[in-house]
């Protein structure tokens, strides 16, 4: 009996420890960061990019075409209060955004100016390394992608966000929504969402509802990699800011004072 | 059969009578821990139907009790990782009588760290996606590999070194013996089975001490992999190390002593135990403070300003109360306690351990809340104060894990009775034999 036993543990070990051959391959042979889309398809010859002209954006005050467009066309709910809000695009007070650029003898009220922050699309975003499940990526064309089916809300990403781009949604959504575009999905509770830079309208050669929305033009967006685009005049001549750089993160968001 | 039916010493009869007679002391308490762990689960079932917005939890501050308590409980797991292993490997013979109950600690606790975790998902019905659509590279994948083969060591070392406990059982021949015929798998105590067991135990307590080390460097790792200000810190490995086992010490102090009140257990567990574990946890204690220091000095020092927000946040803001409380009881109130002779009775370092138990999981809170609230980027000003689903989940948590506990001392000896006697039997000769080797030929 304890020979037949010795051989049988030691037969069932060794099936246990082939099971393991084919996943240590695969993990050994797998590259560090999640890979975005193999085939480089449509992507590979697009970077998108976005700026944000300050100076236009100041000249309307109170302006929250972008925040409504936005909203409006991705079923972003409304609960009334800050606490469970979600928000794609938004704005923040210079003084928050920019911390490092404002000084003692600032311009009067320049402190307090709206600038608007949105995803930062980053070129290498610290938020998709956490993502248990790769519901998060970075697309070819640098979009940083969201799956809301398959997200299990532990919200790591949002930790590992350092600009606060994202949001959870901490109860279902859809009774808060004050007109559901049908053509956009809803997200469950449970969930993170953040700014998709409009992937569903560029897929079908729009531009993103907010550069749209925007009267005085204010928003800039184009491919970093077509060099007669908008977006790469606009960043040619003029001083531009980003939000923290020195992170290393390469957003993808530029602010042109 | 009835000759290897072991005859059980009259002396250690104290062991097993919580197993032969249940007083109304345990039923009343079974019933309190019972109606909170029921209030508990109503708590999270509120919760499951409408979401975490339930809990105080916000944009800004999205990771609060829930992960605090993750932290909290896996801490405490390395109560059993050390006593038991590490004095085992270190042939410290005052470690019998509470090797059991420390590893129950830690096989228990496990549940209630990897439970605190699913209670913070937003989607826990796809929990399991993790492991479908593991992502290598993420710390959380590493804390739910780590933490199973924690769990899986843990409770393999639990059970090999209670099997000769269960054979003592199913051989009385009380209720329910085919439950310990089974679970004792043939255990006669023939010599070549002793080896097997001595050979099974060493290896355990050799593999358990690298995984304990790993569990709580990759829980440390979640935050200190991120770049949040006072998050992104190296020593955040061997400080929640540390802080874990200087936690899990505590706890296995606070076991012993009630264990030792309410079962009779004073001819077992004696003051040599407390006093030894008392030195140890006064080590941990300034282990402890030297750390938490080295994190504040080097930032004040490095006078970062994203860093600096939420260092003074926590130490004269916000945050103050919740920091100095933390230093209160991970320091102040238990370093004398166990330092000074006159203080360090059982019931002092009793105090000690239930006010580090307080502190440690203030210390969490106060790594984890503050940064979040991104001091520099700073929109509005969120506080956050916990609400009645995520101190009701918190108390749940506690009192099934006590009722759990207790129910195993109701089936099995909560000290070894095999270790006990072995002791007894033949430890004198060891040490008598172990000294003439390092004391000069005589």
């Amino acid at each position: 009996m304890g020979i037949e036993r010795r051989t049988l543990l030691k037969v069932a070990g060794l099936i246990l420890a082939g099971f393991t051959i084919k996943p240590a391959i695969d993990v050994l042979s797998k590259v560090d960061l999640p890979d975005p889309l193999p085939t480089p398809g449509p992507f590979a010859n697009k970077r998108w990019a976005m700026a944000v002209d300050l100076k236009k954006c100041w000249s309307l005050e109170g302006c929250k075409d972008c925040i409504e467009a936005c909203h409006r066309i991705h079923n972003v709910p409304d609960f009334g209060h800050p606490k469970e809000e979600i928000k794609w695009i938004f704005q923040a007070p210079f003084q928050t955004v920019f911390p490092e650029h404002e000084h003692e003898f600032m311009e009067e009220g320049a402190p307090e100016k709206p600038v608007m922050l949105l995803c930062n699309q980053c070129d290498s975003p610290p938020c998709i390394r956490y993502c248990p499940t790769k519901a998060t990526w970075r697309r070819e064309d640098g979009i940083v992608m969201m799956d809301f089916h398959r997200c299990i809300g532990c919200r790591y990403c949002m930790a590992g966000c350092p600009y606060g781009s994202r949001s959870f949604n901490w109860r279902d959504p859809r009774p808060f929504i004050k007109k559901p575009n049908l053509e956009f999905p809803t997200r469950t509770r449970g969930v993170v969402e953040k700014c998709n830079f409009c992937e569903e309208r560029l897929a079908q050669g729009l531009l993103p509802a907010c550069v749209e929305a925007c009267k005085e033009k204010g928003l800039i967006f184009g491919n970093l990699k077509d060099p007669k685009s908008e977006i790469r005049k606009a960043l040619q001549n003029r001083f531009i800011l980003q939000r923290q750089p020195e992170l290393g993160t390469k957003p993808k968001v530029y602010y042109i004072l | 059969m009835s000759d290897k039916r072991v005859t059980i010493i009259g002396e250690d009869a104290v062991l097993l009578r919580p197993i032969m007679k249940t007083g109304k002391a345990f039923y009343i308490a079974a019933a309190i821990l019972l109606a909170t762990t029921i209030w508990g689960v109503h708590a999270y079932l509120t919760q499951y139907r409408t979401g975490l917005g339930v809990t105080a939890l916000s944009r800004q501050i999205f990771w609060g009790v829930y992960i605090t308590n993750f932290i909290f409980f896996i801490g405490i797991s390395h109560a059993g990782t050390l006593i038991s292993a590490i004095l085992r490997l270190t042939n410290a013979e005052w470690r019998r009588p509470i090797t059991r109950a420390s590893e129950l600690i830690t096989v228990i606790v496990l549940f209630f760290g990897v439970g605190s975790i699913l209670i913070d998902l937003g989607r826990p019905d796809r929990m399991l996606y993790v492991i479908r659509y593991a992502h290598f590279g993420s710390p959380l994948f590493w804390d739910v590999s780590c933490i199973a083969v924690y769990l899986t060591a843990s409770f393999i070392y639990l059970y090999i070194a209670l099997i000769p406990d269960i054979a003592l059982l199913r051989d009385r021949g009380i209720k329910g013996t085919w439950f310990y015929r089974i679970l004792a798998v043939g255990w006669e105590g023939s010599e070549r089975q002793r080896q097997l067991l001595e050979k099974g135990i060493g290896l355990m307590a050799i593999l358990v001490i690298p995984i304990a080390v790993s569990v709580h460097t990759v829980v440390s790792y979640v935050f200190a992999l991120t770049i949040q200000p006072m998050w992104h810190s190296a020593i955040f490995g061997p400080y929640f190390v540390c802080g874990a086992i200087f936690s899990g010490v505590g706890a296995v102090i606070i076991v012993m002593v009630l264990i030792r009140k309410f079962y009779h257990l004073e001819d077992y567990i004696k003051p040599a135990q407390f006093h030894h574990l008392g030195s140890l946890l006064c080590a941990l204690t300034l282990l402890w403070f030297y750390f938490t220091l080295g994190e504040h000095v080097t930032t004040i020092y490095g006078n970062e300003p994203v860093q600096m927000a939420v260092f003074w946040s926590k130490i004269t803001g916000k945050f103050a109360p919740h920091f100095w409380a933390m230093i209160l009881f991970c320091f102040i109130i238990p370093l004398p306690l166990l330092s000074v002779k006159k203080f360090k009775t059982i019931t002092g370092i009793f105090i000690a351990s239930v006010s580090i138990q307080i502190g440690m999981w203030l210390e969490r809170f106060v790594i984890i809340v503050p940064t979040l609230t991104r001091q520099r980027l700073m929109i509005g000003s969120p506080s956050y104060w916990p609400s009645w689903v995520e101190w009701s989940i918190l108390a749940g948590c506690f009192s099934l894990f006590i009722f759990l506990y207790l129910l195993f001392t109701k089936f099995f000896p909560i000290v070894s009775v095999w270790e006990m006697k072995e002791g007894r039997e033949k430890s004198m000769e060891e040490i008598q034999h172990r000294l003439k080797t390092y004391l000069p030929n005589g």
